[in-house]
């Protein structure tokens, strides 16, 4: 009897996991079709992409359009826009992990005046929505010339209280005898900071580093904002524009550019997807 | 002893500079950035001034009741809480039901998670493009649901519009919400399940007197997110739809970057930033208060 029993609950454990699998193998369906569906669009032919799921031929035509088509004034804004974004989205990645790494040891390890205000600054910087900045930002940067340059771009972005915050709570864990003997050694501060704080807190770097750059690769409405010349333009925004303006009849071209836009993001994904997720449960806990 | 209690002192002091110097760089360029452009933000929403003429006129708090008289406020407004009342929920019992299909698998578990979160990585310009053309008249869906009799004006009917655009924003933070309840459920002591079972307490009640009450956290941290990014919806409906049909999808920001960047309206733009803002701090505050719960276990 006791048997009978622990078999059918051992048999109800087993379906269930079953239907475990089904329904979240189902609901991933639903979650990559998108996806699937962009890359086989951007190689169809007109005529397939609205109505065919699976292509009966494929064809390049689309991307040779996109890299060929000039817009005013230029020949290939489409190339130089990758290269515009990748720049961007560098510069502002290694300023917000560098200046984040110095801020957050500092925070967490030193003591000198004005560090719990700081820290308390830090947190009641996080609350505030950036459109209330938007506006006067872009005066700054009519101010100072920025419109239409790389700096206009990316300077809003070189320093996050978020990277900061994280920095600060991993740095916390740090065994101070470690800090003690690389200072009895001579080692300068920053040589503290990038040669024992960082290597010991790989992980946080690398989910700093991965969402800022994520960040700034999709950016949009400030890129929107302060640049106004195709040549200088990152892929987000030219192809924003693109789809709206020129483009807006070719559907072909515009899930080539959307997956131009999509791939190295996703490649990044699939590289560090571990971090990814880590970086999730962390704000999650954060509470 | 006495010798090396001075130079721990010495060293103290030292090393309150190195603090202030590693520092310096966050505070100059916090000033610079987030301070300044704060303060001018609050100015000119006084101000009546069009970016390209020097004039700045003082004209005291017009503009905030100009942003209260303004029928496109209201009705950003109105979208605005459509969009929340579709989004929250719908997200929200999506991202738990996942977050509860992957708490009770080892197997392929770490696989399922990143195949949900595939979707956080789009940009907001790709997968507007995708969803655009996917839903558009003509497209696949409709395509596909006209062998079942019907169609549906995803993006082109001012009734459903913007629930469509809050389905896709759905479709993209489902995985990265359900991590979240997920790193949130895997914080409750299994011993809690493994008493109640004892005590014969059913699953269901197990869900509504164990699961939800602890992760209260959880539900706090996405609650937030989902508010304030309703409050900040801009990229799909300037992609997709550009704030028609019949301003169906107009959105606070979509109405801000008009104002300054079209109309050119500084000051007025300035003024409908901080009212928005203000209105989104009140969502944030009420919720807090409603769902927050002090927990412990």
């Amino acid at each position: 009897m006791i048997i009978q029993n622990m078999f059918n609950k051992k048999q109800s454990e087993l379906s269930g996991l079953v239907i475990t699998y089904a329904f979240l193998g189902f609901g991933l369906i639903f979650m990559v079709f998108p996806y699937v569906w962009m890359l086989l669009a951007s190689f169809k032919i007109p005529a397939e992409i609205y109505n065919r799921f699976l292509p009966t031929q494929f064809t390049l035509e689309h991307y040779r359009m996109l890299f060929s088509l000039g817009a005013t004034g230029s020949t290939n804004p489409f190339v130089r826009s990758i290269f515009n974004s990748l720049v961007v989205s560098s510069i502002a990645t290694i300023s917000v992990v560098f200046f984040g790494a110095i801020t957050g040891y500092a925070l967490a390890r030193i003591v000198f005046p004005g560090r719990t205000l700081l820290n308390n600054f830090i947190l009641f910087q996080m609350l505030f929505p950036t459109v209330l900045f938007l506006i006067p930002r872009f005066l700054l940067m009519l101010e100072l010339g920025w419109i239409n340059t790389f700096q206009g771009m990316f300077s809003p972005f070189m320093i996050s209280a978020w990277a900061i915050f994280l920095f600060t709570q991993f740095f916390k864990t740090v065994p101070q005898e470690l800090i003690d003997a690389a200072r009895l050694d001579g080692c300068s501060e920053l040589k503290i900071v990038f040669k024992i704080m960082l290597p010991l807190s790989k992980s946080v770097t690398i989910i700093v580093a991965i969402f800022t750059f994520m960040g700034m690769w999709d950016e949009f409405l400030w890129y929107l904002i302060v640049t106004k010349d195709y040549n200088l333009m990152p892929l987000s925004v030219l192809l924003g524009l693109f789809t709206r303006g020129e483009y807006s009849s070719y559907p072909g071209i515009q899930t080539a550019g959307a997956t131009l836009l999509t791939l190295p993001i996703l490649v990044l994904f699939f590289v560090f997807r571990k971090f990814f997720t880590e970086g999730i449960s962390m704000t999650g806990l954060k509470g | 002893m006495k010798k090396s209690k001075t130079f721990k002192i010495q060293e103290r002091r030292i090393y309150r500079y190195v603090g202030c110097g590693l520092v310096a760089p966050y505070i100059i360029y916090t000033i610079i950035f987030w301070v300044y452009p704060f303060i001018w933000g609050l100015i000119i929403s006084f101000k009546k001034w069009n970016i390209i003429s020097p004039e700045k006129e003082f004209i005291g708090i017009s503009n905030f009741l100009k942003v209260i008289h303004d029928p496109l406020f209201w009705i950003s407004f109105k979208n605005t809480l459509f969009f929340m009342i579709v989004y929250v929920p719908m997200v929200i019992i999506c991202s738990l039901v996942v977050a509860l299909l992957l708490r009770r698998i080892k197997f392929l578990q770490a696989f399922f998670a990143s195949g949900y979160l595939m979707s956080y990585v789009s940009a907001g310009v790709a997968y507007s493009i995708v969803f655009n053309l996917l839903f558009s008249g003509d497209g696949l869906i409709n395509v596909w649901l006209s062998n079942l009799g019907i169609t549906i004006p995803w993006f082109s009917s001012p009734k459903i519009a913007m629930a469509s655009i809050a389905i896709i924003v759905v479709w993209k933070y489902l995985g990265y919400y359900s991590l979240i309840f997920l790193a949130g459920l895997q914080s409750i002591p299994t011993s809690l399940y493994e008493s109640a079972e004892i005590d014969g307490v059913s699953n269901w009640t197990q869900f509504w007197r164990i699961t939800v009450p602890l992760l209260n956290p959880a539900f706090m941290i996405i609650l937030i997110f989902a508010v304030m990014l309703s409050f900040n919806i801009f990229t799909e409906p300037y992609m997709i739809t550009g704030g028609g049909p019949l301003d169906s999808t107009q959105t606070f920001v979509m109405q801000i970057y008009h104002q300054t960047f079209t109309a050119l309206h500084a000051g007025y733009g300035s003024s409908f930033a901080i009212v928005v803002a203000i209105i989104s701090f009140s969502f944030v505050f009420v919720i807090r208060k409603m769902v927050e719960r002090d927990i412990s276990y």
